[in-house]
């Protein structure tokens, strides 16, 4: 049960690696590459100074993510070896 | 502007703060509550990775190429993300295997490598010199900008005029940092050794550098403008003509030059040797890891939040000029009349680059004592009482050496460079490590000269695309070589190699060099072989999480050095107190023995400590040396003793010389002699092989309930080898056997079951297991050995063979158990020949040739044994012919026996009983008796024919009705009589009848097994067939008729045998 967990984890991990390698390179950022402005500030700007903390938040998720599960297998195996 | 004595004290102060850190956190942590176990420190100093570069670079970038500051930075967060895998393992492994660089790395990785670590310790070299060199001149140069000197002419001099011209600031500050670099890194030799002081520090650089720049960036985007969007606004109207610096994919930035600045930060971020240093032999937990890979992300984002803004802000002060952009950071809060804010931003960028050179000359000076300096050394075979004190003063030399290095690079190159573009130069060398780096981590395959030869032509096309052109644009070299090519030869111009055009010098560099590299690297990595060592030492880095593999026990040394001596050699190069701690800590958990000296068998082990603790001194490769050459001049060798065990214990599959010890067994119990001599054999091979004082193999006896010796070998001790042992679990034997799971001790001193232990210290026995030997699931009996000598003789490895070994005794076993069933069972067979033999002697075998009759019997039992029986008596003058047909139920023995009473009652009683019910009804009697207590009964049928009569007198005692053919009438007739079954009554009236018979008549007499003979679809042959098959052969003799009958049954049935005994008599009236 868990061990399908960890490596559903790993997939989305995965999965937000590629996501992130693409969402920083061409053709992906050309979307933004443009003179439209949102509060004046030049709209690439605003997308990578925006998608970056949320690129950590993602990694910062993840690790609690893992974090979580290696308590509860911490607590699992504890129970295995008590009873 | 400050006064410069007031910059100079406050940066004073500032140095003596971080010193009391350092020595604070070096004294946490000899209290042993280090602050390094402080994860937000170890997060910080990663952010040493933001050197001058960033603080005073990122801003001048994004005012002159805009958005191209911001690869460095998002390259990082992404590469983060894999750190829980990447970074985690690498830690692993460098903890494991004792590593202290990332030469030190990469040269342990392919076969421990002299040359690889020499090679990559001079590119780190030539790689590092850029970016010193930058750090240099950002603090000469913003040391100039926030003081006043005194004099404007003299400028530094005006402190001491009676310093030489060529001591500038910038000489200043280089023996300033250089002096850091000793005090902070170089106090100690030990480089596994974590620089607790130096980290800290680092770390608090870092804070200081971000809080700086975050003031800087606050104090311009809200004290100077009015926020994000007023800067921008301003900017624009001001100067619409610069939009491009917000885009990408223009001239000055085109998205191929964003994707190599991203690899590159990628790779720099783990290989640049100090982010290697602190983020690996710092490191003090793996959980940090799980932090770092955020907030280290999170440091970046906030120190590149204002780069913008100030760098648009400066554009704006400036009207435009973008000259002076690398040092915007300074100079608004200065012309904005904000000294204060400018000494802070300075003692940021002074930590900015402090941090950066302090952990880089320390680093880089460990890699070139390890690996340039050590092996000349060793070369030369100096002599000296202790190399400690010259060692550390070499590494003391080489960091001030190294910082010079770079000032020397500043004095000769640097002005032609922005910031930013030296410390590129520096990325793509670092990026040279990853194809080596990361493929000897996943790829076991991986060999040792494709990683020389890929990082040599890699560094070779960094030198020539990368490091010429800076060489031409400083006015080293003519420029010419970039137009033309060396030697005219337009096809190796340097910027456009092999003529690749249209990309940014990054770019091209990138490509040509990690091309060759990679490619070399694959390709040979691909078609040459490793050594032996070489696999050992992939395996241990590509499965770091797999199960540690001890290479114990592997050889011996043949005139092995003592303790003392190994000490005495360790305090040679590590000074006489360390040697001696590491002494300690070495035998603090081992048994010595009562002459104060290791066994014979820690001496390699004692010998590998003793390299790993030198490799932790000076590297891996010089440790192996060292080692080496000490042993060779002492006469010392490795020797092969326990060569099986070396091997086994190594290999993860089975090595050749475990699989020739279990095949030999096999070979033994598959000849399958005499059990005894196969267990004999068997413990014989095994005490051979493995040298154990005494093997023993003992089963179970199963009446006693207690273990026998079978077999033994060895040492002969009445009391120990030889005598039985009771099942229970108060013996290690008991358990092993009782559990079903071989029982190992490996050291007799410590044991916790007191009935064995008196028995084991009595004989001296250091190390035994015992394995049960187990068939089909179930253990059978123990094989055991015994080591007086050895202890920790049982690896894993080891015992995985034993328990095999004890697998084929079981085997054996079995065979034996097999065989004697089957020599059983052939007696038994034998016996039943015989039986079979002397019931074939009782029926009637050849019949006389009679005027009256002619007649024909055949008994076919369906096993050895049969129940059916048929008789012909004569009686005298051939007055009356009886006939008997008789069928015993079972076809064994028994029946057998009763068939043969039958027989002997019959032909003893036939003179006193005439008539056919007389005979059935005494018969009747006599098996009352017999059969009552037995199972069995019989069925007959009896006959008499008078041939002066032709009268057919019967009787019948349950069994099938003769057939009768008349060839006259042509008629079939089924004779029967009323009668039970004998043995189931005692006085039983059997009817008796008789019948004409005339010249030609048949008469068949059989038993069921002919009417129940069977075909494949269930039916039976049936009386109905029989009938008609007398009826057509009424031309035949009465042996024809049977082999007729019997021919048609087996064509009916499909079988050649027969399911039942098959008994048929055939009678004929010839007159």
């Amino acid at each position: 049960m868990s061990k399908q967990r960890a490596n559903s984890t790993r997939e989305a991990w995965v999965v937000c690696l590629i996501l992130g390698m693409i969402m920083i390179n061409f053709p992906f950022i050309h979307i933004f590459n443009n003179d439209r402005m949102l509060f004046d500030i030049p709209i690439l700007v605003l997308y990578f100074f925006i998608g970056w903390p949320a690129s950590i938040w993602v990694t910062r998720f993840f690790m609690k993510k893992i974090d979580q599960m290696e308590e509860e297998n911490e607590d699992n195996s504890e129970g295995r070896g008590s009873s | 502007m400050i006064s410069a004595k007031i910059v100079l004290i406050v940066s004073l102060v500032y140095f003596a703060f971080l010193f009391f850190v350092a020595y604070y956190a070096d004294y946490r942590r000899q209290q042993g509550r280090s602050l390094l176990a402080n994860s937000y420190i170890y997060s910080l100093s990663i952010a040493v990775y933001c050197t001058s570069w960033t603080f005073y670079g990122s801003v001048g970038r994004a005012a002159t190429s805009g958005l191209e500051f911001l690869p460095v930075y998002i390259g990082p967060t992404l590469i983060a993300f894999t750190w829980w895998f990447l970074l985690r393992k690498i830690i692993r492994i460098s903890k494991q295997q004792n590593i202290v660089s990332i030469a030190d790395f990469l040269s342990s990785r392919y076969d421990r490598s002299a040359i690889l670590g020499a090679i990559v310790t001079l590119f780190a070299i030539f790689g590092i010199m850029p970016y010193i060199a930058l750090q240099l001149k950002a603090i000469a140069f913003t040391l100039d900008l926030v003081s006043t000197p005194l004099d404007p002419v003299l400028g530094f001099h005006s402190f001491a005029p009676k310093l030489p011209p060529y001591v500038d600031t910038a000489f200043i500050v280089t023996l300033v940092l250089g002096l850091f670099g000793v005090l902070f890194g170089a106090r100690h030799l030990d480089s596994s050794e974590r620089h607790e002081g130096l980290v800290t520090a680092v770390a608090l650089e870092s804070l200081v550098k971000l809080v700086a720049f975050l003031a800087v960036g606050i104090f311009v985007t809200y004290g100077m403008f009015d926020g994000f969007s007023d800067i921008f606004q301003r900017f624009f109207e001001q100067f619409p003509e610069r939009r491009d610096l917000f885009r990408l994919g223009t001239q000055q930035t085109p998205y191929t030059k964003w994707f190599t600045l991203i690899v590159l930060s990628m790779m720099a971020i783990m290989l640049l040797p100090r982010q290697f240093h602190i983020m690996v032999i710092e490191n003090s937990d793996e959980e940090h890891i799980k932090k770092a890979m955020w907030r280290f992300p999170a440091y970046l984002f906030l120190i590149n939040l204002f780069v913008i803004p100030i760098a648009i802000g400066g554009l704006i002060l400036n009207g435009g000029d973008s000259s002076q952009a690398d040092y915007f950071v300074l100079t608004i809060p200065l012309s904005a009349g904000h000294p204060w804010l400018a000494m802070l931003v300075f003692i940021g960028g002074f930590s900015a680059s402090a941090g950066m050179v302090m952990v880089s000359s320390v680093t880089i000076s460990t890699m070139i004592l390890n690996h340039l300096i050590m092996p000349i050394i060793l070369k030369m075979k100096l002599e000296a009482d202790n190399y400690a004190g010259i060692l550390i003063n070499i590494k003391r030399l080489g960091i001030v050496g190294v910082v010079f290095l770079g000032y020397l690079y500043f004095k000769i190159i640097g002005d032609s460079y922005a910031l930013v573009n030296m410390g590129l130069i520096s990325f793509m060398a670092a990026t040279q490590f990853a194809p080596s780096f990361i493929g000897g981590l996943y790829w076991r395959r991986a060999n040792r000269k494709a990683a020389t030869i890929g990082l040599s032509l890699g560094f070779f096309m960094w030198f020539y695309t990368l490091l010429i052109p800076s060489f031409v644009r400083s006015g080293w070299i003519d420029s010419d070589i970039l137009q033309n090519g060396p030697y005219g030869i337009t096809l190796l111009r340097p910027l456009e190699l092999f003529g690749l055009q249209g990309f940014d010098i990054y770019t091209h560099s990138l490509f040509w060099s990690l091309f060759f590299n990679l490619a070399s690297y694959l390709a040979l990595s691909f078609f040459l072989k490793q050594s032996e060592t070489e696999r050992i030492q992939a395996t241990k880095f590509v499965d770091a999480y797999g199960r540690k593999v001890k290479p114990t026990q592997l050889k011996r040394i043949s005139k092995a050095p003592t303790i003392m001596e190994f000490v005495e050699l360790m305090s040679k190069f590590i000074g006489e107190k360390p040697a001696h701690q590491a002494i300690s800590n070495y035998l603090g958990d081992r048994e010595i023995d009562a002459r104060g000296s290791l066994a014979d068998h820690e001496i390699p082990n004692l010998k590998s400590y003793t390299e790993r603790t030198l490799a932790g001194y000076v590297g891996a490769a010089p440790a192996r040396i060292i080692l080496e050459n000490y042993l060779s001049t002492r006469g010392s060798k490795m020797e092969d003793v326990f060569d099986i065990f070396g091997s086994v214990t190594i290999s993860h599959a089975a090595s050749r010389e475990q699989l020739s010890v279990l095949y030999e067994a096999s070979q033994i119990v598959s000849r399958g002699t005499d059990l005894q001599k196969t267990l004999d054999d068997i413990l014989g091979l095994l005490a051979q092989q493995f040298k154990f004082d005494l093997c023993v193999i003992r089963f179970l006896d199963e009446e006693n309930m207690t273990l026998v010796v079978k077999s033994q070998r060895g040492m002969s001790s009445e009391h120990f080898g030889q005598s039985e042992r009771n099942l229970n679990m108060d013996t290690y034997i008991g358990q092993a056997f009782l559990s079903n799971v071989t029982s190992v001790i490996n050291d007799t001193d410590f044991l916790d079951k007191a009935s064995s232990a008196q028995i084991i210290h009595r004989e001296g026995i250091t190390s035994f297991a015992h394995a049960p030997i187990i068939v089909e699931g179930e253990p059978v009996g123990v094989l055991s050995a015994f080591s007086r000598v050895v202890k920790g003789i049982f690896t894993d490895e080891f015992v995985a063979l034993f328990e095999n070994l004890a697998g084929q005794v079981g085997i054996a076993w079995r065979n034996d158990k097999q065989l004697q069933e089957l020599l059983k069972v052939r007696e038994q067979e034998y016996e039943m020949q015989i039986a079979k033999d002397i019931q074939m002697g009782l029926l009637p075998t050849n019949i006389p040739e009679m005027e009256e009759i002619a007649l024909a019997g055949l008994c076919v039992p369906a096993h050895q044994i049969g129940g059916d029986y048929y008789d012909f008596i004569r009686r005298d003058n051939s007055i009356a012919y009886d006939l008997i047909i008789a069928d015993v139920s079972g076809h064994n023995i028994a029946s057998a026996l009763i068939m043969a009473e039958a027989r002997t009652f019959i032909h003893s009683q036939v003179e006193g009983l005439e008539n056919p019910a007389d005979m059935v009804f005494a018969l009747n009697r006599f098996f009352f008796k017999n059969l009552e207590c037995s199972e069995l009964f019989i069925t007959m049928f009896y006959l008499q024919y008078r041939p002066l009569e032709h009268k057919l007198t019967y009787t019948n005692a349950g069994h099938n009705s003769p057939l009768v053919w008349r060839v006259d009438e042509q008629r079939l007739d089924k004779l029967d009589a009323e009668g039970l079954i004998f043995g189931i009554k005692k006085d039983v009236e059997f009817e008796q009848k008789s019948t004409q018979l005339q010249a030609e008549d048949l008469l068949l007499l059989y038993t069921d097994g002919i009417i129940e003979a069977e075909n494949n679809q269930g039916e039976f042959f049936g009386i109905e067939r029989l009938g008609k098959l007398l009826q057509e052969s009424e031309a035949m003799t009465p042996q024809e008729i049977i082999d007729k009958i019997l021919d048609q049954v087996r064509i009916f049935t499909g079988l050649r045998h027969f399911n039942d005994d098959i008994t048929l008599v055939v009678m004929k009236i010839l007159r």
